[in-house]
């Protein structure tokens, strides 16, 4: 148990080293030179150079030709990618628009967006499960089939048309439920908005489980018994569900600190995925940096929960 | 939305035995009314994206101030848009853009996931370590994020500059790619771990045995037999495709200026309900909600035809 639980630990240490080295590329090395956003061209290029080197865009980005191989040296550390990595560890790094430490910015602002999450995902959890179970329940009948096909109706309209919609009725409703955080209760349009939209995907996930756990063998072997349909399904089968579906609620965890991003920035709830669609637009480096790494930091860390856990309850998959 | 198995009797299983997979999956699907309704609707969408761009060309420059926003009629049958023009050619001429990222993206997608996926089962030890590595890595970070991301660093960028290759990624071409890189995730994993079956198989065994190469064996007897499940992710790559370039253009990220697509529209139209113009959106949602459900339970069907073991993808 031990070896299996340190294979997975190192696992996710060179995973969490992999999403820096692709959040460097991606945003340090791609987008190339972005001063030009946040310094105007006109005040010439000893402005640019100052902002630079204020954000340490200077230093060489990867090793430094001064020494090259020398890593006892403190020079051979001074590059953009030391730094990047020290930023990602710490979140230290600072806004290049407000200048705000970035620790800040996400105390401040993740709470609005767990706000909308975390009950948006406990009733869609909620109401997917008892749906899916009704569904699997009165399998091959005239309910199971309408509730398959409402669901696929379901995943197929576009998100956007859900938000849009959705904030058409608040806004027939109650006007100022539409849009902004001026009454406390706005919140819960986009965590309604957000479990109807998901709960089509969800209820046809957990029916296909349900149902490939129906057709094993002890099922037969408790029918021939006589244990009722409902003691069935509710004691055996659903108990043996709960792996994968307890899987997908542990992955939907990132998603859930960074908020329904559209959302979000649909109804003016100054969460973190409003933010992040914001940073973008006016290229905030450290910012959209910091807030992917987190998310994957998370990501990971709950992968790495939830596969230990799986260790401990099913030896089989330390042998793996 | 199972269909009943169609009953076989013994004159028609004698015959299947003689069918290979691809034969009797075709055979499958066109006695599946739904699944030949659905390929139909989405030939009707390929057609109209083909024919579209040429019969509007004209369509962006069409500008009517005088009969802008009206509602459907005679002679507008969805109505006109903030500049007069045609919403109902607005939303035939974006099949175009939906269609070609569908097709695009998953052309490098499902290549890519199936050789680094063929390669890895195959191989094992370090080659296997690295497909890994790779792929939990880019799936850590979350797609739309990602997706976001990738557009962002594009911005700007135009590949092989000057020659007939000439790729503007902060446009479409940046949208194939960036779906492209993305989405082979699904393809990898499925791959890896039938290739990972296949390989210990008496007639790989065998293969090599009588001292054929590895390239040989991946190319002549692994990936034949794997086949089947890039046809698979590739329809089910589709609608995440579809659905990715409407969210990508809504944000402003997706296709550049006067290229219709139905993100875009959406994004024109996303505050006009609540002054009663309902028609731009709608179009968009329903021309989008309609080629997805079709892609949907076409690829359910094809899944169920290739390969009922892949049903919890």
């Amino acid at each position: 148990m031990a070896a299996y639980i340190i294979r997975r630990l190192i696992q996710s240490v060179f995973t969490i080293f992999g999403v820096m080295l692709v959040t460097f590329l991606l945003f340090r090395v791609v987008p190339g030179d972005i001063s030009a956003n946040y310094v105007s061209a006109k005040l010439g290029k000893e402005a640019r150079q100052a902002w630079l080197v204020n954000h340490g865009l200077d230093k060489p980005r990867i090793s430094n030709p001064a020494c090259r191989y020398e890593f006892w040296k403190a020079p051979f550390w001074d590059t953009q990618f030391c730094r990047h990595v020290y930023d990602c560890v710490t979140f230290q790094s600072r806004s290049y628009a407000t200048n705000e430490r970035l620790i800040d910015i996400i105390a401040q602002k993740a709470p609005y967006s767990l706000a909308i999450t975390v009950p948006g995902l406990a009733m869609s959890w909620v109401l997917s499960m008892i749906v899916s179970c009704l569904v699997a329940y009165y399998r091959g009948s005239w309910i199971d089939r309408a509730g398959v096909f409402i669901s696929v109706l379901g995943m197929c309209i576009p998100f956007l048309a859900y938000m849009i919609v959705g904030q058409w009725i608040a806004f027939q409703i109650y006007p100022p439920a539409a849009y902004g955080l001026r009454f406390k209760m706005n919140i819960y349009v986009p965590v309604l908005i957000s479990v109807v939209a998901g709960i089509g995907s969800h209820v046809r996930f957990y029916r296909t489980i349900i149902l490939d756990e129906v057709n094993r063998d002890y099922v037969r072997t408790a029918m021939a018994k006589g244990v009722p349909l409902p003691g069935i399904l509710f004691q055996h089968v659903l108990k043996n569900c709960m792996l994968p579906i307890l899987t997908d609620l542990v992955l939907a965890i990132p998603f859930l600190i960074m908020g329904v991003m559209l959302l979000e920035n649909f109804f003016g709830i100054p969460g973190l995925g409003s933010l992040i669609v914001n940073s973008v637009s006016a290229r905030d480096v450290p910012i959209i940096t910091a807030l992917t790494f987190l998310t994957a930091l998370v990501y990971t860390l709950g992968l790495l929960v939830t596969d230990v856990l799986y260790g401990v309850f099913d030896p089989r998959i330390r042998l793996r | 939305m199972d269909a009943p198995e169609p009953t076989v009797n013994a004159a028609d299983a004698a015959g299947r035995s003689g069918r290979s997979l691809g034969a009797d999956a075709a055979r499958r699907l066109s006695r599946d009314k739904a699944a030949v309704a659905c390929f139909a609707i989405i030939l009707v969408y390929a057609a109209i994206a083909i024919i579209a761009p040429f019969a509007y060309s004209g369509w962006k420059d069409n500008l009517d101030y005088a009969n802008a926003v009206q509602p459907p009629s005679l002679k507008h049958w969805l109505g006109t848009d903030k500049f007069g023009r045609d919403v109902l050619q607005e939303t035939l001429l974006g099949a175009q853009v939906s269609m070609t990222v569908g097709v695009m993206s998953n052309i490098i997608a499902v290549p890519l996931g199936m050789i680094l996926g063929a390669l890895a089962g195959y191989f094992g030890r370090w080659i296997d370590d690295l497909v890994v590595w790779l792929y939990t890595t880019l799936s850590s970070i979350p797609g739309i994020v990602a997706l976001i991301a990738i557009k962002f660093a594009f911005y700007g960028k135009v590949l092989f500059a000057g020659t007939f290759l000439q790729m503007d990624l902060s446009g479409l071409a940046g949208i194939y790619i960036a779906l492209g890189i993305l989405s082979w995730i699904g393809t990898c994993r499925y791959v890896r771990a039938e290739v990972m079956k296949l390989r210990e198989l008496d007639y790989v065994v065998a293969a090599r045995a009588i001292g054929r190469g590895d390239l040989a064996i991946l190319a002549r007897h692994i990936m034949p037999n794997v086949l089947h499940i890039g046809i698979i992710m590739f329809s089910l790559g589709f609608v995440g495709a579809v659905m990715a370039e409407v969210i990508l253009s809504y944000l402003g990220l997706g296709v550049g200026a006067g290229v219709s697509s139905w993100g875009s529209m959406i994004n024109a139209a996303r505050m006009d309900l609540v002054v009663g113009r309902w028609w731009e959106l709608t179009a968009a949602v329903t021309a989008m909600f309609i080629l997805v459900l079709a892609l949907n339970i076409f690829g359910d069907r094809l899944r169920d035809a290739l390969d009922p073991r892949l049903r919890n993808v």
